[in-house]
């Protein structure tokens, strides 16, 4: 993937990543109507279209702000693919009614359905360390929210009234932990690890 | 993974191994899959941690200022007006009362150039309306009511207790803006109005009218004119502050 050339939409992709307005109401302008069509002919309504393209949005956010980006197709595809498989499993989850699925010819773009694809892994990745960091114990939370609100980790073991070696070691065994409470979880299978 | 291959990973990352260290670190990161494995997921939590505590703000701002637009955009589409096609006497009616009401501003237009402008004749914000996404919640709605029915005193209080949950509300920070101009709290509204204005929220053309309101009802008319001039185009009140800064100018 690396050594793809960017696509000139990465624009998109820094402007989210800015958190650049005008940026953000040209990706609605532009590429909301696609999506809603698609999910008002999809058994959903404008709403949930609403939603859908906000999750999306937040994804992309959060994996552009980790660096995590790289377009090497068009935006259009890309954004239109992440927001389908969003709502197609949220109506596969709801199961509640029969669900009529119009497939309509994809683009033929593999990148965006590669990079798509990653960005829903991303997503699931995301959700998982959300829920497992929850489960640690509360002497690690603490620790580890101060050494990422902190930086110095000086300045932490200061306030958290231990030492400086301490605190290091006792970061890495909380990510230890962490990674395996993750790995732990019955969901760990859909991360591609 | 033994604890002491997590303290390696942190000081990797750290960019705190010596070379001999990284070297062997290197090699067993190509030939140990585990490790590797390992690795990329004690990485990938890092930055995760990362993204996710040192910027909370910088999030929560991210979040604000998307939850604007989009409603923006969905309110826009959802707009009946401008799409229904009917053509009964229904829609007579609206044209008449329509040019009605342009012939009545045009007057009001007229008359209000051989004023000066107050405060009063901006002050008619539009009702706002927060509780459509979250409908069960009483305080929310509170805030709702009391401003609608121009009740600022009351508004204030609900608009800090939301406020103290969800600091960052950026929405709630601009109406709470208004209500401070609205019962003479002049410096903390200019605090607050000058902030969102400098930021990059969607908000921040909004803050600068009602900033510039706010010095107009302080007949601060220099730092009103100055305020003014600062909303740009494409900002949804350009035309009201050109109109007014004619008549200040």
């Amino acid at each position: 993937m690396s050594d793809k050339i960017l696509h000139e939409d990465q624009k998109y992709i820094d402007g989210l990543a800015e958190n650049n307005t005008f940026i953000i109401q040209t990706i609605y302008d532009k590429f909301a109507p696609k999506v809603i069509n698609y999910i008002k002919q999809n058994s959903g309504d404008v709403y949930d279209a609403q939603d859908v393209i906000q999750e999306t949005i937040i994804t992309i956010y959060n994996q552009a702000k980790q660096k995590q980006l790289q377009l090497t197709c068009p935006f259009d595809a890309y954004f239109f693919l992440l927001c389908k498989r969003k709502w197609l499993n949220q109506l596969k989850k709801a199961n509640t009614k029969e669900v009529t699925i119009n497939e309509e010819i994809l683009s033929k773009e593999e990148d965006a359905q590669v990079l798509s694809f990653e960005s829903t892994v991303f997503e699931n990745k995301e959700a998982l360390f959300n829920e497992m960091f929850q489960q640690l114990g509360e002497a690690c939370k603490e620790l580890l929210k101060a050494t990422f609100k902190i930086k110095s980790m000086e300045e932490v073991a200061k306030s958290l009234d231990i030492s400086y070696a301490y605190a290091r070691k006792k970061k890495s065994l909380c990510i230890g932990q962490l990674t395996k409470l993750v790995k732990a979880s019955p969901k760990f299978n859909q991360l591609n690890y | 993974m033994e604890d002491q291959d997590y303290i390696m990973f942190e000081a990797y990352l750290s960019g705190d191994l010596s070379a001999d260290e990284l070297n062997a670190f290197n090699e067993r990161l190509n030939t140990d899959e585990q490790f590797q494995k390992a690795f990329k997921m004690y990485r990938d939590l890092s930055s995760h941690l990362e993204h996710n505590i040192t910027n909370e703000q910088e999030s929560a701002d991210f979040k604000a200022n998307l939850d604007v637009i989009s409603n923006q955009y969905f309110n826009k589409i959802d707009d009946p007006i401008g799409t229904t096609t009917d053509e009964s006497g229904k829609s007579n009616f609206y044209k008449y009362a329509i040019a009605a009401s342009v012939i009545l501003l045009l007057g009001i237009f007229v008359f209000n150039q051989f004023n000066t402008p107050t405060y009063k004749d901006y002050n008619n914000f539009e009702p706002i309306s927060l509780t459509v996404r979250s409908s069960d919640n009483a305080i929310f709605n509170q805030a709702e009511q009391s401003f609608n029915a121009k009740n600022y005193e009351e508004a204030l209080v609900a608009f800090n207790s939301i406020l103290e949950e969800d600091f960052s509300n950026l929405e709630i920070q601009l109406y709470k803006g208004i209500a401070l101009v609205e019962t003479n709290q002049f410096e903390e509204a200019d605090d607050l109005l000058k902030k969102l204005s400098q930021g990059n929220s969607a908000y921040k053309h909004k803050a600068k009218w009602i900033l510039a309101l706010s010095y107009l009802k302080q007949e601060n008319k220099l730092a009103c004119i100055e305020t003014l001039k600062t909303i740009p185009k494409e900002a949804e009140d350009y035309k009201r502050a050109q109109d007014l800064l004619k008549k200040l100018e």
